[in-house]
């Protein structure tokens, strides 16, 4: 009987027990009411609100900079939240599923059209078509930021694909110091004049194991080429398109001459930044990240900045960075427009970007007064602008993706110098994956 | 135990109030950690269950598709290689990791002065992160600035860098080395805590018996040892068959998706593809799987001798 009783206990235990966690949930969106209800009494004192903003840590600085200017000018405060890159999608999607999400939210242009055919972007179409340099904003952000002909996020911060060389290493070999390559004819023909000096250095270097760099720095050199890895409405994949195999089989001649360190095969991405500045790489695909970092941390190298080109000429870069858009459970949607709008006017863009050294968002500014002491701003600016970068709904799985079909096409091409085999291996998994979802 | 000392002792009303009373505190003892079982194992694992028959992205909504899952993973060959080869890392990775620390904790119970500093020496690494000793052992051997590579290419033992993680082989060979660096000094102090249980009197009356160090070693220490030694294995072979951090950091799975572990697989599915469900229903192959594996073990190892 005693037994029975204790049974009884232990279930009705277990039994309020979920509930209660069932509901926790449930109540999660009660705290942004409170939150509501709190910046509703701020609203008699300093007649604002305040939102709740999410970015991810990259770039870290700059947007708390950002912030507080928009901060000190405006009675609608922001409160800034930085979740680490890696947990970020997580984080976003857990507080999507339970109704905890903020009024303000930057992701990586990649993941816009994820997030919009998902329902969890408003759409934001007229207000933004109605301003005034509309058609002045990084095309490439918003090509991406559109779905099924809404708009539904802004260019937040922008991000460009350069080839870096070093001018030291290229005096050393008896090349020009101030003129980078143009081709990749060129960049073959000054890569063993610097491989040839020995001492351990080297005239090229791409992270062989690293998906996302070489989206980044790979992928234009087959757009600067005329190619393309996915169709315009990133529908198709087109890897069998002649400049994938092209490219793939400059770099497979570049790593079988011994143009590259062994290391560059097993790099992830710790060294992709770190080789060229190490001082002993002639040139390397890169972003405009790198400009300013060199320039603070390693004041010895000189270096250049050009675009990534084609096989012959041409020349193309992958436009990378945040959008910005406002989530459909946002309390404050048309107060966080006007944080957007801000934030892409001229003069934002010149004092809270260009000024730090970031690139302006939009193609307008690339050339500006902060850029004009340093060119190679400039040229990283207007990479960015001509910019191009794939649109998918499967994006992270196709490019990001450490185990992905990308970076299986590169390494068997390269590393294996199977470049037959690697595109056609590519093209049948990429087409899977984009079937599959 | 109280219902039974309650049952024989509760002939009368107030004693067996009393034993009620004795099982209502009893009951409250026991409640924090049942509640923190709840809370922390039994929910998410229902929750897991319940994600597992969902096609569940990370945006969106999720969708009900009953076993739909558990039939992709019948197919899933990327799966049940990381199945395969996360069984292979977890037998070359347990071998050494038992054979050094039993050597080790034999070292360090010897009754010597200042034994004290190896004993911490050898544990020193059991403290660090997986992570941060993952990132240690990449610049260790790196091919361009790593020690390792240095010391073979002077020693003569190789021409040039090897480049450690270029080929499988030699990629899980350098993770069982940061591995076994890592958790031989845990294992070392468990089987040394069974070495020291053992009492001394079995060891003099064997020594009486003119018994050999080989013969009490085999005789006396690894028979008595056998339940720490069943504890040690199920917690080295249950940590090796998570492995993720390792992998993750230090191959990415490469060279060519060979060093993919069961957990990187699931990491993958959830994290990266965002198929929480999949994800979810893959963990849970791998829950019944360790289930499986550390019955299977503490039943082999089972010990029913009392001393």
């Amino acid at each position: 009987m005693q037994r029975i009783g204790q049974f009884v206990l232990a279930i009705a235990l277990i039994a309020a027990l979920l509930l209660s966690a069932c509901t926790a949930p449930a109540a999660a969106p009660a705290a942004p009411a409170g939150e509501a209800a709190a910046p509703a009494g701020d609203t008699a004192a300093a007649g604002g609100v305040t939102m709740s903003f999410w970015t991810r840590d990259s770039n870290q600085a700059q947007v708390r900079q950002l912030v507080d200017a928009w901060n000190e000018s405006h009675d609608n405060k922001i409160e800034i939240t930085v979740i680490p890159s890696g947990e970020y999608m997580t984080k976003v999607g857990a507080s999507a599923a339970g109704g905890s999400g903020p009024d303000i939210i930057a992701v990586d242009l990649i993941y816009v059209p994820q997030f919009a055919a998902a329902g969890q972007l408003a759409d934001i179409t007229e207000s933004a078509k109605s301003l005034s340099y509309f058609d002045k904003l990084s095309p490439s952000h918003v090509r991406l930021a559109t779905y099924e002909g809404k708009i539904y996020a802004l260019p937040f911060n922008a991000e460009g694909s350069i080839l870096l060389w070093n001018k030291g290493l290229f005096k050393e070999a008896g090349l020009d110091p101030e003129k980078g390559p143009t081709s990749w004819t060129e960049i073959a023909a000054d890569a063993a004049k610097i491989t040839a000096l020995g001492d351990d250095k080297y005239g090229f270097y791409f992270a062989g194991s690293c998906a996302g760099c070489n989206a980044f720095t790979f992928a234009p050199l087959i757009w600067a080429n005329g190619g393309d890895v996915l169709s315009e409405d990133g529908a198709t994949a087109t890897l069998t398109d002649p400049s994938v195999a092209a490219a793939l089989d400059f770099y497979r001649q570049l790593w079988a001459d011994g143009q590259m360190p062994a290391g560059a095969q097993v790099d992830t991405g710790t060294d992709f930044f770190n080789a060229f500045a190490s001082g002993k790489i002639g040139m390397t695909g890169s972003g405009a990240f790198a400009i300013s970092q060199l320039k603070n941390d390693y004041p010895d190298i000189d270096f250049g900045v050009t675009f990534l080109p084609g096989q012959n000429d041409g020349q193309s870069s992958f436009a990378g960075g945040d959008s910005i858009g406002i989530p459909s459970g946002s309390k404050y949607a048309k107060e966080a427009f006007e944080f957007i709008e801000w934030l892409t006017t001229e003069d934002v863009q010149l004092e809270q970007y260009a000024k730090s050294n970031s690139l302006p968002i939009r193609t307008d500014l690339a050339e500006n007064e902060y850029f004009a002491s340093d060119p190679r701003l400039t040229t990283a600016a207007q990479a960015m602008a001509m910019g191009k970068t794939p649109y998918s709904l499967v994006y992270n799985q196709l490019f990001n993706d450490a185990n992905g079909p990308w970076l299986k096409m590169i390494q068997t091409a390269i590393f294996d110098g199977n470049v037959e085999q690697a595109v056609q291996d590519g093209q049948d998994e990429f087409t899977k994956i984009m079937a599959e979802n | 135990m109280a219902t039974m000392q309650a049952a024989a002792t509760a002939p009368t009303g107030k004693r067996s109030s009393m034993a009620r009373r004795r099982q209502v505190i009893g009951f409250l003892f026991v409640l924090p950690a049942a509640l923190f079982m709840l809370v922390f194992f039994i929910f998410p694992l229902l929750m897991t269950v319940w994600m597992s028959l969902h096609d569940w992205p990370l945006l969106g909504t999720p969708e009900f598709t009953g076993l739909a899952n558990y039939i992709t993973m019948v197919q899933d060959r990327q799966f049940w290689s990381s199945v395969l080869f996360t069984t292979q890392y977890t037998v070359l990775v347990t071998i050494p990791i038992f054979l050094l620390a039993f050597v080790l904790a034999l070292l360090v119970n010897l009754p010597l002065r200042g034994v004290g500093i190896f004993r911490t020496g050898y544990f020193i690494p059991v403290v660090i992160g997986l992570g941060t000793s993952s990132l240690l052992w990449v610049w260790l051997l790196n091919d361009r600035v790593g020690i390792f590579n240095t010391i073979l290419v002077n020693l003569g033992l190789a021409d040039k860098p090897i480049v450690w993680f270029a080929q499988k082989y030699t990629a899980l060979l350098a993770i069982v080395i940061s591995v076994v660096w890592k958790t031989v000094g845990f294992t070392m102090i468990l089987l040394l805590s069974g070495m020291q249980a053992i009492p001394d009197e079995i060891y003099q009356a064997a020594m009486v018996d003119g018994a050999t160090y080989w013969g009490r070693l085999v005789h006396i220490t690894m028979p008595l040892l056998r339940r720490t030694f069943a504890l040690a294995l199920v917690l080295s072979v249950i940590g090796s068959y998570l492995a993720f951090d390792q992998f993750y950091i230090m191959t990415r799975g490469g060279p060519k998706n060979e060093t993919i572990t069961t957990v990187y697989w699931i990491f993958n599915n959830s994290f990266v593809y965002f198929k929480m469900g999949y994800g979810a229903s893959l963990s849970l192959v791998l829950l019944v799987i360790l289930t499986l594996l550390s019955a299977a073990q503490l039943r082999i190892l089972r010990d029913d001798t009392t001393y």
